[in-house]
């Protein structure tokens, strides 16, 4: 008896047939129209928290550990120049917030937050140097950088503290924002959340804000100290400060005027200074 | 040897699917050309079903930069979920009056509000609530603190809460506010004193 022409062979063709053909037009489809868009998230009876847990949205990519120069694209800096004795040197990493496509606020048609906070990031650099404080810019061209991939930067740099800069037309004179750490996360075991890996610095980071704001306030600077939801403050392993300028006159145009950033990078530069001492004492970061 | 009939069907399935494709790609093609005029969103005032009720909530104000308890009265029923959606659609009344003190953008809406297990809320807002949000760490966390801190007055078992918008999730509010976690009631609680005590 030949198989090709029993019923059950028949049978068996014509179902590879038809299944070649299907996978073919799923291919086409496929080329045609790529992938379908994402579902949105479930309806409120079908979601549970661990279908939309913040960890879920861990990047597995940019972990603390992640060197710089594997994620950086070529204007980054190189991690913090290590002395041959084995201790860190002292540095203070300044994260202009925003650049390239992601511009931040529009504070006015012709002034941009990611261009505000990149000049006062440059002005404290330098007014730190002339301290003999040592700091790097996290960004210092108009390049675009995720949050994940700033906190990974500054992690493996592990400076003596993060400070992210911003600036808005609301409001007057300076905030300077700690952490607000997300519901969850377990940093019990050995490894650290990424959403929370804040929380071992945070105390820190509370102190420094302390300090900071006590020191420009003696300018006579307005300036407040405040909590916020702001990503990448929580991702950082060291004392992560934000910084949010706003105008004093009203006029949005005094953010880029060299003068107020001047004053605000001096007073600012001011204030790390006197937090120099109690951050030597500790940590372990050579004189 | 493949029998006749079968080959039929095979290349009849194939021109089949070829065509449908072609034809979904022109509708496509046809679509994106003419795109559906977009019906301005309108906001949904609080029904008046419910009897009124005198509830606090935490009103944003951007000139001081602060979060302020205010007493309205508004229409609640009697569902929990319900009422939590009526109760942000108060409070957005106020941010949507012509002087308000945080204002937001025309046609900002809290779709839902989901009241899951565990204390958790899941609030869902519009994109024309996104778009119009003032860009900034202060402006967006008045924004957030003052939904949340209102929820969490008014439904004391709730400890967590998550934004969503249009349904997705989303990295921030307008550029700052992070979105992607979940807020710990406890921590805004905090911030809301923070915010208060100026």
């Amino acid at each position: 008896m030949h198989w090709n022409r029993t019923h059950q062979g028949r049978r068996i063709r014509c179902a590879a047939h038809l299944l070649v053909a299907a996978i073919l037009a799923l291919s086409l489809q496929w080329l045609l129209f790529g992938q379908a868009t994402p579902a949105p998230v479930a309806p409120p009876n079908q979601v549970s928290p661990t279908q939309v847990s913040p960890t879920q949205v861990s990047p597995t990519h940019a972990s603390p550990s992640l060197a710089p120069a594997n994620q950086a694209p070529a204007n980054q800096p190189p991690a913090a120049a290590q002395p041959a004795t084995g201790q860190r040197t002292l540095l203070i990493m300044i994260d202009p917030a925003h650049g390239g496509t992601e511009s931040g606020a529009v504070l006015n048609p012709v002034i941009l937050e990611k261009d505000v906070t990149l000049a006062l990031a440059r002005r404290l650099r330098q007014q730190l140097g002339t301290r003999g404080i040592q700091s790097q810019l996290l960004r210092d061209s108009d390049g675009i950088l995720s949050a994940d991939q700033r906190a990974a930067l500054a992690n493996a740099a592990q400076p003596a503290l993060y400070i992210s800069i911003h600036a808005t037309s609301q409001g007057s004179g300076m905030r300077i924002y700690t952490a607000m750490l997300p519901a969850g996360g377990d940093n019990s075991g050995p490894f650290v959340d990424w959403q929370t890996a804040q929380s071992a610095s945070l105390a820190h980071s509370r102190w420094a804000q302390g300090q900071l704001v006590a020191a420009v306030q003696k300018t006579g600077f307005p300036v407040r100290s405040l909590a916020a939801p702001l990503r990448p403050l929580n991702n950082i392993t060291v004392p992560a400060l934000a910084l949010e300028i706003a105008p004093t006159t009203g006029d949005v145009s005094q953010l880029a005027s060299a003068d107020y950033q001047q004053m605000i990078s001096a007073a600012l530069a001011n204030g790390i200074a006197t937090l120099i001492p109690s951050l030597r004492a500790k940590t372990e970061f050579a004189p | 040897m493949i029998p006749r009939q079968f080959a039929f069907a095979t290349v009849i399935l194939f021109s089949l699917a070829v065509g449908m494709s072609v034809y979904v790609w022109q509708l496509r093609r046809r679509e994106a050309l003419n795109p559906q005029p977009s019906v301005p969103a309108q906001h949904v005032s609080p029904p008046t079903v419910g009897p009124m009720e005198k509830v606090t909530v935490y009103v944003a104000y951007d000139d001081p930069g602060e979060l302020r308890a205010q007493s309205i009265s508004i229409p609640l029923s009697s569902g929990r979920q319900q009422r939590a959606e009526e109760l942000l659609r108060g409070l957005l009344n106020i941010y949507l009056e012509k002087n308000s003190p945080h204002p937001l953008g025309a046609g900002s809406e809290v779709h839902d509000v989901y009241l899951v297990n565990q204390g958790i809320a899941v609030l869902d807002l519009n994109s024309a609530f996104v778009n119009g949000q003032t860009s900034g760490v202060l402006a967006e966390e008045l924004t957030v603190a003052s939904m949340i801190q209102t929820l969490s007055t008014n439904i004391p078992e709730l400890m967590r809460v998550k934004i969503l918008v249009d349904g997705k999730e989303r990295e921030t509010l307008a550029g700052h506010s992070d979105l992607s976690g979940f807020y710990d009631v406890s921590e805004v609680e905090a911030l809301a004193k923070q915010l208060s005590a100026q």
